[in-house]
């Protein structure tokens, strides 16, 4: 390509002059920026050299006018995300009356992580030649290249997650005949869907769609389930990945447990349970709930008796066990997998709610967070679905007063929802979490249903029904008689045992302060806790929210900057459960990509030839 | 239980008389508002999280989310004629909660800057607010004159510049009583002025109920409570600001009361006249520590509400430390039997109290003593009258301009 001054055909060529500026917004980046601008101000008719703060507004007359004093003929825009600038400085050329187009964009985001200086350097040059065009999308990868494709390819996958993004991963990469580690922090795979009641938009049961796969999970012979299990380190590179996982001791055989129940009977200790987010109890002998894979019990060595006084106090359950098959004294282990890929779906947790302490949450027992409210509203829940207030219980052993669900405790008469608890805030995190309003409005429908005499009150700021089906889905709410209050609520307080949430309606432009019996909180999704030693140890990178990075937010948004290594579900990002699902799936058709691809160059056959060849000809 | 009436969300009747009115907007308002101080009132998303975390914030008064959204869309004659910056006292909850760092306490103390500036005659507030050169010079200026004044006073009278008291005294305490009424006076009619001017864009403004003669004699009581206790100040969570707020007001009022009616004892001496020195050295103790506790506050930036500041709040508070420190210097040198450098130092006393007194009570900062109690009258006047005639206030919604 010719500069366009030379095609324009004027006597002579302009001199070109052009402005770099690289944009600094890599937190903990490879690249050293100053050796990069150091490097820049050498190359050839590059005039000005400047490093921005990424996060600063830009002024384009200021920028004008240094484009004026310096004769700029052209901008080159460097950094990770370039283009967040072009408009800036577009203006700010046509201000110094150049040509607004003359600007060209080297980005550096699709190798944020593995990207060095030396290689940032190549890109401001690349996109500081002449021949680059205007507006080059200069180091942007050519299309596949992040695919690395070994020559060999260990067939057998880990899948870091047991949530509905492993499932549906493992199930897809399972079902092609490849060999899959699934492993899973907790003691069932299902992950946070398992606990939901209804989806959103359909109103399906989430565990009509999620236990079927599960199932399927559990058996399908090709899949190895590790629960209790973290991983520990990960050596190795694509194609051969050497990955050491540590399998605490479930201390029950799973081969011999027939999950009847007997030793959770005659265990003496009763805990909170981690499944129903607190709102139920459970024994230290348990399985998460009816439904768990694998459909066995554990034992939460945190609680137990006899774990917890190396053997010498009870071992009740041991000796009830018919089936002999509670090995108190087993050990935690250590597991060395080899691995072709990896797939990362390691989720989400929900923001705290007792952060924000205006709304109350853990001094009043009816304000509840969102996944406690999922609990209770499920079927499987402390209530068996039905939507009740917390009473006041005499503990007859601890003689102390509680706040527990009962079923048959009193239907609340008017509920309030806040959206966006501890999300778009800068005091919190900064991002939407993408599934609140729905999810916010799945639940006024419930408790609509529910308990129809009781009023419920949305408090939102925007309604973010972006999705297929979701705007439906408000309109259906809306209709079914939920107040919907454009504010977000910002206190509330309990005056004579009756809770009052204060609130501004922004569209009817006055204060309100409703007495309500129960509020639910809306709270956000953050990067499960432990995401940051997973990422380094699989050597990928995180975003400044925590979620792990993308190779290319548009093109390649499953790959890590670590070939061999991807991401699925929310831990890239919040999202809902299709979106999941769907780029689990992709997730698995990298991973076969991979397998197919190094067993096709291992062993090419005449007969693959010919084929080729016929299709050639056609 | 009558409060468990569900809350009807769609008031329409409301809402249709909303949109007959047509309001001007001012496209550059939210530029203009930044010279007063407004920082990032375009972050606001309108969550309205800080209208119900204000504890000052009740219907029908409900702020700051409502005059955010009037900035932003440069709704100047609404503002203009709006008492919710007065009615706001800047604890900085709001700031402090605000999820989108949009600073809407500053707002409001900006906008109590800007309305100073709109109900001031002159022109002189926008000029002082807007530029922090012209403030200064307008101080020097004032006080260079000022020194001048009374020298050549103090010599034309016959005054004796190593006298303070007695026969020849350099600056008779008369005079300078004559001098205070007539300073007081003049600055008082300014204020009042506009003081009228503020209840003509508030109390007047189209679309404001009629509020009868009753009304007004009715609430007038609320005009002493709140000047002299700022009872409304006390609702903030935190009570520190009111506290020394108070203190620094009250210290101020004892030291007026002193020099516009006791001018002659406090000036008199060498002796300590302790019955108006008492009082004397009470309200300079307390001007002194008050102002530095301010000073203080707002080096180290130790609230919500002392995170910005103004150049004018910078300038209020250095003229306050000057007047008392200096006025506390020239009564020491007097007793000391430092006739000359008492005088001299009264002279400076004098070019820090005109300049202070002549441009922050009509013009600028100071001007709030009125304009505080006045909102809190005016806004109860309002709302008593739009509670009398709710038919009036629809009828007073016709089209506006």
């Amino acid at each position: 390509m010719s500069k366009p001054e030379s095609t324009e055909g004027s006597m002579q060529p302009a001199a070109e002059r052009i402005g770099v500026y690289l944009l600094s917004d890599i937190e903990d980046s490879t690249v050293d920026l100053r050796a990069v601008a150091q490097f820049a101000s050498g190359l050839k008719s590059v005039a000005v050299v400047r490093t921005l703060e990424f996060l600063r507004r830009l002024n384009p007359e200021e920028l004008a006018r240094e484009i004026t004093r310096e004769k700029l003929t052209s901008v080159v825009l460097a950094g990770e995300r370039p283009g967040r600038h072009k408009g800036a400085f577009t203006r700010a050329l046509a201000l110094a009356g150049g040509d607004g187009e003359k600007i060209r964009l080297a980005s550096f985001a699709e190798r944020s992580s593995g990207l060095t200086t030396e290689g940032a350097k190549q890109i401001v040059a690349g996109a500081c030649a002449p021949e680059a065009g205007a507006a080059s999308v200069a180091a942007y990868p050519a299309a596949g290249a992040s695919k690395f494709q070994p020559s060999t390819c260990n067939p057998a996958t880990l899948v870091i997650g047991g949530g509905v993004a492993g499932i549906q991963a493992s199930l897809e990469i399972a079902e092609s005949g490849n060999k899959v580690y699934l492993v899973e922090r907790t003691g069932t795979i299902g992950g946070r869907m398992a606990m939901f009641d209804k989806t959103f938009p359909t109103l399906d049961c989430a565990a009509c769609i999620l236990t079927p796969k599960m199932v399927a999970v559990g058996q399908n012979k090709n899949i190895e389930i590790l629960v209790l299990s973290e991983v520990q380190q990960v050596t190795g590179q694509a194609g051969a990945f050497k990955v050491k996982v540590l399998k605490h001791a479930t201390r029950v055989d799973a081969s011999a447990c027939v999950a009847c129940g007997d030793c959770a009977r005659f265990c003496p200790t009763t805990t909170s349970s981690d499944f129903d987010m607190g709102i139920a109890t459970r024994k230290s002998i348990f399985m998460p709930f009816p439904q768990a894979v694998p459909n066995t019990y554990m034992i939460d060595a945190l609680h137990c008796q006899w774990v917890q006084s190396e053997g010498k106090k009870c071992g009740a359950c041991a000796k009830k066990c018919a089936k002999n098959a509670i090995h108190l004294d087993a050990q935690d282990e250590i597991v060395e997998l080899e691995v072709g890929n990896i797939i990362v779906a390691t989720g989400y947790e929900t923001f705290d709610a007792g952060r924000i302490e205006r709304y109350g949450y853990g001094r009043h027992p009816n304000v509840l967070s969102s996944l406690e409210f999922e609990r209770l509203t499920n079927a499987s829940g402390p209530t068996g679905g039905k939507i009740v207030m917390k009473t006041k219980r005499l503990n007859k052993k601890s003689k102390q007063e509680e706040w527990v669900f009962e079923p048959d405790g009193p239907k609340p008469r008017s509920v309030a929802i806040v959206h966006c608890v501890g999300s778009r805030d800068q005091n919190h995190n900064s991002y939407c979490s993408r599934v609140c309003c729905m999810y916010s409005l799945k639940f006024a429908h419930l408790v609509r249903e529910k308990c129809p005499e009781a009023t419920c009150y949305e408090y939102y700021i925007d309604m973010r029904a972006y999705g297929k089906g979701y705007e439906e889905f408000f309109e259906r709410v809306h209709e079914e008689g939920v107040h919907i209050v454009q504010g977000r609520s910002a206190m509330v307080e309990e005056r004579d045992s009756q809770l009052y949430i204060k609130g501004e309606d922004i569209a009817n432009n006055r204060l309100i302060e409703l007495p309500v019996d129960m509020v639910l909180l809306s709270v956000g999704l953050q990067p499960s806790p432990g995401s940051g030693e997973l990422a380094a140890k699989l050597d990928i990178s995180r975003d400044k929210d925590g979620w792990f990075r993308e190779l290319d937010y548009n093109a390649e948004p499953n790959c890590t900057a670590r070939p061999g290594i991807f991401v699925a579900g929310v831990c890239q990002g919040p999202k809902d459960i299709p979106d999941t699902v769907a780029q689990a799936s992709a997730a698995a058709s990298y991973v076969l990509s991979s397998i197919v691809a190094a067993n096709s160059l291992k062993e090419p056959s005449e007969g693959d030839e010919l084929e080729t060849g016929v299709l050639a000809r056609s | 239980m009558n409060s468990r009436r569900a809350y009807s969300l769609a008031p329409k009747k409301a809402r249709e008389k909303e949109t007959k009115m047509a309001v001007r907007i001012n496209p550059n308002l939210i530029d203009d508002l930044e010279h007063y101080g407004a920082q990032d009132v375009s972050k606001c998303y309108q969550c309205g999280n800080c209208s119900a975390a204000c504890p000052h914030s009740e219907n029908p008064y409900v702020f700051p989310r409502k005059s955010m959204h009037q900035l932003q869309t440069g709704q100047e004659k609404p503002l203009r004629s709006s008492l919710d910056p007065w009615l706001c006292y800047y604890c900085g909850d709001c700031s402090t909660q605000c999820p989108r760092g949009a600073e809407p306490g500053e707002t409001m103390m900006a906008l109590r800057r800007w309305l100073t500036s709109q109900y001031d005659f002159t022109g002189l507030s926008r000029l002082l607010y807007r530029s922090w050169a012209a403030e200064l010079t307008a101080i020097l200026i004032v006080a260079l004159l000022t020194g001048a004044g009374f020298l050549a006073f103090g010599f034309m009278h016959g005054g004796n510049i190593a006298v303070y008291d007695g026969e020849n005294a350099f600056l008779p305490a008369h005079y300078i009583h004559i001098f205070d009424w007539t300073m007081g006076t003049t600055l008082g009619l300014l204020l009042f002025i506009n003081a009228v001017r503020m209840w003509r864009f508030t109390v007047l403004s189209e679309g404001a109920p009629q509020v009868g003669l009753s009304l007004y004699l009715r609430y007038l009581v609320l005009l002493p409570v709140h000047f002299f206790t700022q009872e409304r100040f006390r609702k903030c969570e935190n009570k520190k600001p009111w506290a020394l707020h108070l203190w620094l007001m009250l210290s101020y009022l004892t030291m007026l009361i002193l020099i516009m009616f006791f001018l002659k004892y406090v000036q008199a001496g060498p002796e300590i006249n302790w019955f108006a020195h008492g009082f004397g050295y009470l309200s300079a103790f307390g001007l002194v520590v008050a102002s530095i506790l301010h000073l203080r506050g707002r080096i180290q930036k130790d609230a919500a509400y002392h995170r910005h500041s103004h150049e004018s709040d910078w300038m209020f508070l250095a003229l306050l430390i000057f007047v008392s420190v200096t006025g506390v210097v020239q009564h020491i040198l007097h007793r000391a039997g430092m006739p000359m450098a008492a005088n001299i130092t009264y002279v400076v006393h004098l070019m820090g109290v005109v300049p202070m007194l002549g441009l922050e009570v009509p013009f600028s900062k100071w001007s709030h003593l009125a304009y505080r109690p006045l909102a809190v009258y005016f806004a109860q006047l309002l709302a008593a009258a739009r509670a009398e005639h709710p038919a009036a206030v629809a009828q007073a919604a016709a089209p506006a301009d």
